[in-house]
């Protein structure tokens, strides 16, 4: 019982910094619809930034909470320079193309923090003051967790009296409806959504300030925040602060117990809980449908076969391709074996984004899952590679079509958010049931059959089963299938109404996205001869992604172009140091510059010279 | 107090607009007619700044094509659109702050009690979230949102749109209020009726394009032309 009690407080405790970091990730995302990858990265340089401010201060508490303070202010500014340089030109963008510059935002913020903190946690010694306890029915509980306990309140109450009881609050609540008509009053939103970024920002700072004190600062804290900040606003309800306060209770307390209790599968719990919550509630505990967004939407140029000139390009590039173990050394074979590998997976990835509509922010798990049903069946089962080749698909597209029953009714940012947390699941399983998988050790020795272990062979193989398969899924886009899943996503309302099974298509195309990624994963494994967790881990997808509007989202020779310019591209900037940061850096102006990808920019380019010269 | 010259817009690669142009002057209710999809509620949209547009707009002597939104409306254009666009959540009278902008040059400003005796429909219902209302009820919360702004030029687009009768009167004499004070309108409409009481003068689009400009009461004395361009 007395444990029980223990827990549960600091469950509480924890709570409270998920709170404000879900808190300002939830009014960011009410007003400007941009779900901000970087939120995780703002808690962390709040980490970082109090950690440099309180070891240069007095160790009073009047000082502790002016250095907090500072600190949630400093990430404010930060945050407030990031929606000025970056955000204000994006709102009108896809989600998609949002949430990947956001994420572009955390690879450049853990490089400049390894470089301006290093790579060693830092934590500061607590003051005598911080580091007692106080007696509750009889028990010792630190103190600083009780103080923790009462921010949380006390944030959400300040908050509900700033939106409701201030006229930037006023004006805030009407711009989360239709910012448009808002703007149309004669309100400069532009300023709004800036002081909306900054205070979303403040919060996370302030979590990640609250937080140090008990840990540390240290480079993993970002994504480890943003995947639970995301599960407590989904769970609250998108834009719902007072829905993310019950969420985050719910979240802090349930991993409270579960790592005592549980602590394998803490992980697990936590996504299942949010499977069942939006199962019974769809927009969360509290949340209410998202209003369609109100901005008038660009319409997207239909789909048309290939240009002559551009297949006899495509020809020309095939036979150079099958040509290459007789021209390249090695070391670019193994590049493009794995090109050819990236062609596929981001072709699955592309089924399911462009024509589908569905925007996948999970779209590795597949990927992982098809390499270890390859895995076990050449470590397991000890039988040919074929029959791995053939069950990766087949377990990968199951999954998918078990996942897709849940997901595929949700739309826009609740399916991002829905697949990257599955995606997570997925990782946890691979990573920390040891006795299966070998945990972050991987399994070994996945080598092919005898007659395909040499480069040239594995090579041509690869070539084979990825381009045949990415041929496979163009075929089908301009199958009456494609046509009907095109209508689906550009008026969902119109295309039930002449008839089109709606969810029917979506998951059949969620779960062949999900077999073809498998194949591409079992070729993977068989290629690397061992597989390993971080083949699901959220970056995996976002490579699949990346690539993806690389080459072009509305364009079906997209994944390809983007494929193999982002794979001979990482296999320059992995061996550079901090190459997060030049990565980070490609991905926004990728989206800054190019928002339709190398071919996309290339037809349109295409279209003006024609113009021109006709 | 608002001149359209040659006005081009549409969305993304559909072209909508083809040259559309015409004038208001101070004080006058002007028609925009049409059947369905003829353009008016894009012309609209085009003046207040929500859709790219080329051509010449021209408000109080300023010229406002390309400049934001917010900045028009500051200017003193104020648009009630046709979907009303009600904040659901904000309560009546919350959302008539929303809609406060500071008073206009000598003109007595409006106030929540103002608009509460032009549309008595409203006062009861205060403290009720937007979304709780009825229809017209909303129609009404909806121009008195846009009239906080203390526009020069107010745009009307369809506003006895879906109404009982018994409210089309009470709009009616709402915009007649209006008039009557010196408010310039610019309105849409489909219920010609409804217009030829409260318009002075009309603009008939079709496609795109104007096909008719004159009097209201030009219009009304003309069959033909109603038949020709009005008619479905
Ligand atoms: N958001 C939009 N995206 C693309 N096309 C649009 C959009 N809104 C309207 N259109 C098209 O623009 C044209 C003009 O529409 P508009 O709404 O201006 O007509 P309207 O005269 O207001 O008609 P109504 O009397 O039905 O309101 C129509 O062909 C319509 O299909
Ligand atoms: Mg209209």
């Amino acid at each position: 019982m007395d444990l029980f009690l223990l827990q549960l407080l600091t469950g509480l405790a924890g709570a409270s910094t998920l709170f404000l970091v879900a808190a300002g990730l939830t009014v960011i995302f009410g007003v400007t619809r941009v779900v901000n990858f970087a939120h995780g990265s703002l808690f962390m340089l709040g980490a970082y930034i109090a950690w440099s401010i309180l070891s240069r201060l007095p160790r009073s508490p009047e000082y502790f909470v002016l250095g907090l303070l500072a600190a949630a202010l400093a990430t404010a500014a930060i945050g407030a320079v990031m929606e000025l340089a970056l955000l204000r030109r994006i709102y009108r963008a896809p989600e998609m193309l949002q949430l990947l510059a956001t994420f572009g935002v955390v690879l450049v913020v853990q490089d400049a923090a390894l470089w301006l903190w290093g790579p060693v946690d830092l934590a500061v010694s607590r003051p005598p003051w911080l580091r007692g306890a106080i007696t509750v029915a009889g028990l010792r509980f630190p103190f600083y967790d009780a103080v923790l306990i009462a921010v949380g309140p006390l944030v959400l109450g300040l908050l509900l009296l700033l939106f409701h009881r201030t006229r930037w609050g006023l004006l805030v609540r009407a711009a989360t409806a239709d910012r448009d008509m808002v703007a149309a009053l004669g309100v400069d939103q532009r300023w709004l959504f800036t002081s909306v970024f900054a205070l979303g920002a403040g919060l996370a700072g302030l979590g990640g300030a609250l937080s140090m004190p008990q840990g540390s600062a240290n480079l993993h804290m970002d994504l480890a925040v943003i995947v639970d900040a995301f599960v407590v606003v989904v769970v609250g309800g998108m834009g719902s602060l007072s829905g993310a306060f019950l969420a985050a209770l719910l979240i802090g307390v349930l991993q409270a117990f579960g790592i005592v209790l549980l602590p394998k599968i803490t992980l697990v719990l936590v996504f299942l809980v949010m499977a069942a919550v939006l199962v019974l509630r769809p927009h969360g505990l509290l949340g209410k449908p998202q209003a369609e967004s109100r901005a008038e939407a660009e319409t997207l140029a239909p789909i048309r076969p290939a240009p002559a000139i551009l297949r006899r390009l495509g020809l020309a590039a095939l036979l150079l391709a099958i040509a290459a173990p007789f021209l390249a050394g090695p070391y670019l074979l193994t590049v493009l074996t794995e090109a050819a590998i990236a062609v596929l997976f981001a072709a699955s990835l592309h089924v399911m984004m462009g024509p589908g509509g569905m925007a996948s922010f999970g779209h590795a798990a597949w990927f992982g899952i098809g390499a270890y049903a390859a895995a076990f069946t050449a470590q397991g089962l000890g039988t040919s590679m074929a029959v791995g080749l053939l069950l990766a698909p087949l377990c990968a597209g199951a999954v998918a079509l078990a996942v897709g029953g849940l997901v595929v009714r949700m739309s826009g940012v609740y399916l991002a958010m829905l697949t990257l947390a599955f995606a997570q699941i997925a990782w946890a399983i691979a990573f920390q049931w040891v006795e299966l998988t070998g945990g972050d050790n991987g399994v070994l020795g996945v080598w092919p059959d005898p007659w395909a272990a040499n480069p040239r062979t594995l090579y041509w193989l690869a070539l084979a089963l990825c381009l045949g398969a990415t041929l496979l899924l163009r075929r089908l886009l301009y199958a009456p299938f494609g046509y009907a899943l095109r209508a689906t996503r550009d008026s969902p309302l119109r295309a039930a109404a002449i008839g089109l099974p709606l969810p029917r298509l979506r998951l059949a195309a969620f779960a062949i996205a999900g077999a073809a990624a498998g194949l591409a994963g079992a070729v993977f494994a068989y290629a690397k001869g061992s597989v390993f967790p971080t083949y699901m881990a959220i970056p995996h997808s976002v490579d699949a992604l990346v690539t993806v509007l690389l080459g072009g989202v509305q364009t079906i020779a997209g994944p390809i172009v983007g494929a193999v310019a982002y794979t001979v591209l990482q296999s320059w900037l992995l061996t550079s140091e901090f190459w997060r940061i030049k990565l980070g850096l490609l991905i926004l102006l990728l989206v800054l510059a190019f928002p339709a990808g190398i071919a996309g920019a290339t037809h349109a380019a295409w279209l003006r010279w024609r113009g021109r010269s006709a | 107090m608002l001149t359209v010259e040659n006005l081009h817009a549409g969305y993304g690669r559909a072209r909508i607009l083809r040259g559309v142009s015409f004038a208001l002057a101070p004080g006058e209710v002007l028609v925009l007619l049409g059947r369905n999809g003829a353009g008016k509620s894009t012309t609209m949209k085009a003046l207040v700044g929500l859709l790219p547009a080329t051509g010449r707009i021209r408000l109080a002597g300023t010229d406002i094509a390309r400049w934001p939104p917010h900045r028009i409306a500051r200017l003193g254009l104020g648009w009630v659109p046709e979907e009303r666009r009600i904040f659901p959540d904000l309560t009546v009278a919350e959302t008539l702050e929303v809609g406060r902008r500071p008073a206009r040059d000598g003109r007595p400003p409006w106030t929540p009690d103002r608009l509460f005796t032009l549309f008595p429909n409203l006062g009861p219902l205060r403290d009720r979230p937007g979304g709780r209302i009825s229809g017209g009820e909303q129609q009404m919360l909806a121009i008195a949102r846009t009239l906080m702004g203390n526009p020069r030029l107010l745009l009307l687009d369809e506003p006895s749109e879906g109404l009982a009768p018994v409210i089309v009167d009470q709009m009616q004499a709402a915009i007649l209020a209006l008039k009557a004070e010196g408010v310039t309108i610019l309105l849409a409409e489909q219920n010609l009726p409804f217009a030829a009481r409260v318009a002075d003068r009309a603009v008939i689009l079709e496609t795109g394009a104007i096909v008719w400009n004159g009097t209201m009461s030009a219009l009304m004395n003309n069959p033909p032309a109603r038949a020709r361009h009005l008619q479905v």
